[in-house]
């Protein structure tokens, strides 16, 4: 069996690490990619949504390398994700590709026999004994925290570094070292190493950067080639970014929401505006706004894809948000007809007006 | 005290229960009038440019009404089957229009869980606790509304044309007839009559969804794919005639399951906007029923 999944973010890293630990074998799809999007977009129907076409095009291009079962986490929550894997065995079907799919969903909604026995179809092609399985899951989850780490540190010491720059190549070093390694150990030293460094780039600490909160869509904001890398993009104009909701605050909040322990402050503070659940990430979106605001950002990006449903409710949500603590949310829309020129202005005018706004150049005039 | 029902979205599924409760409490009524191209610019100019025609149109009802009445009802209806969600817009719908639409009177926003009458009397109580402080008045206006809503039918079953088609959608794109333009009228007129959802016992409907890998956890999505697969199934229609409006995440799932399901079945798919004309509406669904009757020849 080969296996492949769909990229988020740096999830590849920590995916291929624990199928290194498995001794599965594990296919990385290629790098999100314009082919990947158009062939995507071909198969899928028109009105779906961007991740769902960029996955497409992740599938088929690991299918070419040879990947022949898809590991898909899945949902049963009122968002479209959960209906994902359905379509995607038809769209196969139909289009003739063999591959075969493992959804791993809540056993709230399967139950837990039919979860452990999706499970059981990747763990029994592992030679590892239970333990060892177990141990391998465990340091996945410690990869992805580290990264998780690391690429916040990133975020936010590049509106400091001294050398400018310094931290964005040092986050990508970082993750091309990582792959290169081949078993869970050695890339946690990796890691490690890197966090290491990244506490000892040069910063000035007198300096005063503008800091945006990126808020939105879980998947278009994780995945980079999905919102244009809009990330790396406000690290070369010196921003400081913060990012909430990452791959590893996934994992938790998955696992703690049958106790409905998850994310307290983000539901805390969105309570004002959005006291209830409405699917998706609506109203975490809603709390790392106001978040976002208390922790004295100067303004936050909403990233999500066309048509999608609990964001479009936060959307209409913001300006009230924006009036009332009188800061400044941006909302842009995603889909694979987004043209980068059009996108960058966008961010740039944003970041110009934030600066306006603390210098008070608008009042002076 | 005036309380104010918009005619948007479920109203047409639901207004048995809701004017026939409210009425029991002793207020007096408004309810907006039909949908029209007032109430659509109205919506048009407050929602967000994101949202659906019919969320856009039922934000043009509550603008229409918010002058007219002391409170206004939005509900939002959370559940109307266990485990099953309408839309995320249904669970935010109070948010959407609160935050768009200024100097909005007192709201009903109380969430709505209708799978099971003790949930819904939890909405009765708190929403019947704006309006009056007898208890007992509450409960008998609930079950009085409850009645009147059991009894309720809804829908069109009309087998006696020369040629019958399936009508599948939201009920709000089905029966807010400004949205789908009068297209049962039009059907008609060229000989075609109508069948509803409406019309299949539920059973039917699970027995449908078993071909699925995964059940449907939106209660309409699961009700247009039932329908739509078991007309097919038993071969109840010449064709399909799927309403769905632009943007509609729901929609964009369920075709692709129902086209998957019917295989080469006749199925027409009409996408509406608050931009769509008529004339091209017209003439898709006329060449739609040429094709099915030249199909009878």
């Amino acid at each position: 069996m080969k296996i492949t999944a769909p990229h988020l973010g740096n999830v590849y890293i920590a995916a291929q690490a624990l199928f290194d630990g498995l001794g599965i074998e594990y296919i990385v799809p290629p790098m999100n990619n314009k082919e990947a999007l158009e062939m995507g977009s071909l198969f899928s129907p028109e009105e779906m949504c961007l991740p769902y076409k960029i996955m497409i095009g992740n599938y088929i291009q690991a299918i070419e390398k040879g990947a022949d079962t898809v590991l898909l986490p899945g949902s049963c929550g009122p968002c479209r994700f959960g209906k994902y894997a359905e379509m995607q065995m038809n769209l196969f079907k139909k289009i003739g590709k063999e591959i075969g799919f493992i959804v791993i969903d809540s056993p709230g909604d399967i139950g837990i026999k039919e979860l452990f026995k999706r499970i059981n179809r990747i763990s029994r092609n592992s030679k590892r004994g239970k333990i060892g399985q177990f141990e391998s899951l465990l340091k996945a989850v410690k990869i992805m925290n580290i990264l998780d780490e690391i690429e916040e540190k990133a975020h936010y010491l590049a509106g400091y570094e001294v050398t400018s720059g310094e931290c964005k190549r040092l986050l990508n070093s970082c993750k091309r070292e990582a792959l290169n390694t081949n078993n869970p150990g050695d890339m946690i030293r990796v890691l490690e190493g890197y966090k290491r460094k990244l506490d000892n780039v040069k910063i000035d600490k007198g300096r005063n950067p503008i800091k945006i909160a990126i808020i939105g869509e879980i998947y278009t904001i994780i995945e980079p080639f999905s919102n244009l890398f809009v990330e790396d993009k406000l690290m070369d104009y010196g921003v400081v970014t913060k990012r909430r909701l990452t791959p590893s605050w996934w994992v938790k909040d998955t696992l703690l929401k049958p106790t409905k322990l998850n994310s307290l402050k983000l539901k805390r503070n969105a309570k004002e505006y959005l006291a209830l659940g409405i699917g998706g990430h609506g109203r975490e979106c809603i709390g790392e706004a106001v978040l976002a605001h208390r922790e004295g950002f100067d303004g936050a990006i909403q990233i999500f894809p066309l048509g999608c449903m609990p964001e479009i409710v936060s959307k209409s949500i913001f300006p009230t948000i924006s009036k009332e603590r009188d800061f400044p949310i941006m909302s842009l829309v995603v889909d694979e007809m987004t043209g980068e020129a059009g996108f960058v202005t966008r961010v740039e005018a944003f970041v110009d007006l934030l600066e306006r706004r603390r210098k008070n150049v608008l009042s002076r005039s | 005290m005036i309380v104010g029902i918009p005619k948007g979205l479920l109203y047409y599924k639901y207004y048995p229960f809701f004017t026939n409760f409210f009425n029991e409490l002793g207020v007096e009524l408004v309810v907006s009038q039909d949908t029209n191209k007032d109430i659509l610019d109205e919506g048009v100019n407050y929602c967000i440019d994101d949202a659906c025609l019919p969320v856009k149109i039922f934000h043009g009802h509550v603008a229409v009404l918010k002058e007219k009445c002391d409170i206004i009802l939005i509900p939002r209806i959370m559940q109307v089957r266990k485990k099953e969600y309408i839309c995320p817009k249904f669970c935010g719908l109070p948010e959407m229009i609160k935050n768009t639409i200024p100097d909005l009177p007192r709201i009903i926003d109380k969430p709505i869980y209708a799978f099971s009458r003790k949930k819904l009397y939890t909405w009765a109580k708190e929403a019947g606790s704006m309006i009056t402080k007898d208890k007992n008045r509450i409960k008998s206006a609930f079950n009085y509304a409850v009645m009147e809503q059991d009894k309720y039918r809804l829908g069109f079953n009309d087998k006696s044309q020369q040629l019958t088609v399936a009508l599948v959608g939201h009920p709000y794109n089905i029966f807010d007839n400004y949205i789908n333009m009068n297209i049962v009228k039009k059907l008609k007129r060229l000989g075609v009559g109508v069948i509803t959802e409406e019309f299949l016992e539920d059973n039917l409907i699970d027995e449908e969804i078993r071909h699925l890998y995964k059940k449907p956890f939106w209660t309409f999505a699961r009700n247009s794919y039932g329908f739509a697969s078991n007309v097919y199934r038993k071969n109840l229609v010449d064709g399909i005639i799927y309403i769905s409006s632009f943007a509609c995440g729901i929609d964009s799932v369920v075709i692709e399951l129902i086209k998957e399901r019917i295989g080469n079945f006749p199925l027409l798919i009409l996408k509406i906007d608050e931009h769509t004309g008529e004339a091209g509406l017209d003439t898709r669904v006329e060449a739609f029923v040429d094709m099915l009757g030249r199909g009878l020849r």
